[in-house]
């Protein structure tokens, strides 16, 4: 007898979506991951607006990424006016980078993702019988907060960032206040790996068969790199940034308000495990043992496994940002001043990694830098059409009749991808 | 002092004010002992939908007939209603969509799939159901949350400041953004609460907080204008966070004073 699980509001996610898996005598049927948050049309809403009025306005797309969004925005009209950026301004943009994607993991993974795999409805609840894991999680998020605060001015909605550099650069005592705490996190990192290492496993969904990331070292990872690489089935594909549309080809369906991007028709993974994958040749000691020690092996097709691998970034975020902080401290380095900014009519593009994967913008200017167009492609929008291939492939493969166990981990199949659902609605053109 | 029962919600938006909650780190342990939260689906899974409680807190505008049926369903369960956050005390940044035909955005981002979408132009809470309180900020401040949050647990009202960003700017002795640097900085017409956080930081206020009580906007125009801003460029920055500079009242009430354009 024909089947349909229906989840209206999928919790402990950013935002509002529902997932719904019509389960038919020997197939399954439609599979929506149904994106239902209101379409603010944000992108839309710059049209008309100086090119100084952009970051502000983008970064309210999503306040778990709103750095990715203001950095982004600002990186892209930075390209189309050819306004230099200063090496120490983006050793710092990388910082902030860090800091948010410390935060945007800690909060995914131990308020988020862990209740699944130790049978709690909330972190809190949780907290009565593991409250030393929820206390370092907890002290891991609010790290990724004070580097936020610290660089971007606020932990949400940064205002420190603007065209060519930041408002305002930390002082020698902010910076060493920052080490220390570093360097805690890193103890605090260590300390919950055996945690981490010791989640029951659940069923692998090996049903990953394509990945995307920026590819660059370790020291331009998240910020700088401007290479796009993808690799189906072992072969690679390479895109210059500015060329992401040939990736994203987005369409619009109607149960979601997101838009679904595919690459030659078929869906790709991006966040943490994508990168991790592609960059597996790159990684730091640190990274690799970290993998070693909570079991995660590359290359892996399951998406249950970027929650591991968002745990292997959280802690090279750390260790990275400890180094960056160290070497400032080192040498202090000569700021940049204000940039003259020259608007001109023409059209920017920037790609960097949000904590989700790939965030890709494209901002068209007139010759007094008012926006004409602006194009956005979030994480999540690219991710909806893997979520709906996986939840498939899990539904596909059930042996029993129960849906409370199916149901159980369609959802942690979708947490998995950590959704950001405010991102997913966006605009294009 | 009974524990109140409390629901958190978001109806559209960007979830900051949520995330501000979560971003208590050092207080939310605590927090979860002082209130019975029966209902916060972005942080738990054993939410009670639909129990009657003391407290909702709603962040986020309305912007479909989902989100006003969703607010209307958490009024009629609710003892006080606390808007969080810009979006749900004035509309917030969605509502630049006032500046634009509505329907032609809809089909310019998303074609003729578009019409098919629930979708409704950006409204803030008191547009559509009583509020009893009102927090702005974009998101708003952690400290104003908490204090806030202590001031209902003993029955008072929640203090919040109405005065403009200005007077928190003269108070740090920042120098001034608007007449040294001669920057369009929205201090004089925006809600105090932040510590004039952007200006401090040697940057014009954007007007995150929406306006303070009493304000004249009129007069800032003019003031932008005399200093050589364009007429057009003044409007939509007064019009990025609230569709106009229009005070409200702790009820939600506007006094209007302001022409809207």
């Amino acid at each position: 007898m024909p089947t349909t699980i229906r989840i209206d509001h999928v919790t402990r996610i950013e935002g509002h979506a529902g997932l719904t898996v019509e389960l038919l005598d020997h197939r399954v049927g439609t599979v929506q991951f149904d994106v239902s948050e209101g379409a603010r049309l944000l992108e839309r809403l710059v049209k008309g607006r100086r090119y100084d009025d952009v970051a502000p306005i983008v970064s309210r797309i999503c306040a778990i990424c709103s750095v990715a969004h203001a950095l982004t925005a600002l990186k892209a009209t930075e390209h189309a006016f050819d306004v230099h950026i200063a090496p120490s301004t983006e050793t710092l943009r990388d910082l902030l980078v860090r800091g948010q994607n410390i935060e945007s993991h800690a909060l995914h993974l131990f308020l988020l993702a862990l209740p699944d795999y130790l049978g709690y409805p909330s972190a809190p609840a949780m907290a009565h019988e593991h409250r030393d894991v929820v206390t370092r999680g907890l002290r891991l998020k609010r790290l990724g907060n004070v580097i936020q605060e610290m660089i971007g001015g606020r932990a949400i909605h940064p205002v420190n960032v603007v065209l060519g550099g930041f408002a305002t650069y930390p002082t020698t005592d902010q910076l060493v206040d920052l080490r220390d705490e570093l360097r805690r996190g890193l103890d605090d990192c260590q300390a919950v790996m055996p945690v981490i290492a010791s989640l029951p496993d659940v069923e692998p969904c090996p049903g990953i068969t394509t990945f995307a990331a920026l590819q660059g070292s370790d020291e331009e990872g998240y910020y700088s790199a401007d290479t796009i690489v993808l690799e189906r089935d072992g072969t690679r594909t390479r895109f210059p940034a500015v060329a992401y549309h040939a990736l994203t080809n987005e369409t619009t369906v109607r149960h979601s308000h997101a838009k679904h991007s595919s690459f030659d028709g078929g869906p790709f993974m991006v966040g943490a495990l994508a990168r991790l994958s592609l960059n597996a040749d790159q990684l730091s000691r640190l990274a690799v043992d970290a993998m070693h020690r909570i079991g995660l092996t590359l290359p892996t097709r399951n998406c249950i496994d970027n929650n591991k691998a968002q745990f292997v970034e959280l802690m090279c975020d750390t260790e990275h940002a400890l180094h960056t902080v160290e070497r400032l401290l080192e040498v202090e380095p000569e700021w940049p001043g204000s940039p003259t900014i020259v608007p001109r009519e023409s059209t920017g593009t920037a790609v960097t990694e949000a904590p989700r994967g790939l965030l890709c913008y494209s901002l068209s200017f007139d010759d007094a830098g008012m926006v004409t167009g602006a194009d956005v492609v979030t994480p999540t929008a690219i991710n909806a059409a893997c979520i709906e291939e996986q939840v498939r492939w899990v539904a596909g493969h059930r042996r029993s009749r129960d849906t409370t166990e199916l149901t159980r981990r369609c959802e942690m199949i979708l947490r998995a991808f950590d959704p950001c659902i405010s991102c997913s609605v966006h605009v294009v053109q | 002092m009974t524990t109140p029962t409390v629901g958190i919600f978001g109806l559209t938006g960007c979830a900051g004010d949520q995330l501000v909650i979560l971003n208590c780190e050092e207080e939310l342990l605590d927090l979860v002992g002082l209130l019975d939260i029966r209902d916060f689906a972005m942080a738990g899974s054993d939410n009670d939908q639909s129990c009657p409680l003391d407290l909702a807190l709603v962040e986020g505008a309305v912007l479909s007939s989902q989100d006003e049926a969703t607010l209307r369903a958490i009024r009629r369960r609710t003892e006080t209603l606390v808007a969080i956050g810009t979006c749900a005390v004035w509309g917030g940044v969605p509502t630049i969509d006032r500046q634009f035909d509505r329907a032609a955005l809809v089909a310019d981002v998303y074609g003729r799939t578009g019409v098919h979408f629930d979708t409704a132009p950006a409204r803030a809470l008191h547009d559509v159901v009583d509020v009893e309180y009102n927090i702005p900020g974009c998101p708003i401040e952690k400290h104003e949350l908490l204090s806030a949050l202590a001031s209902l647990l003993h029955g008072d009202p929640p203090l919040l400041p109405q005065c403009p960003v200005c007077a928190e700017c003269t108070m740090r002795e920042c120098a001034c953004v608007l007449t040294v640097e001669g920057r369009t900085c929205l201090g004089p017409v925006t809600a105090a609460g932040c510590n004039a956080r952007c200006p401090a930081l040697g940057l014009p206020c954007i007007g995150c907080r929406g306006p303070a009580s009493d304000v004249n906007v009129e007069s800032a125009r003019r003031l932008f204008q005399a200093r050589g801003t364009d007429a057009q460029l003044i409007a939509q920055r007064l019009a990025t966070f609230a569709p106009t500079g229009g005070a409200l009242s702790p009820k939600g009430e506007h006094h209007a004073h302001d022409d809207p354009h």
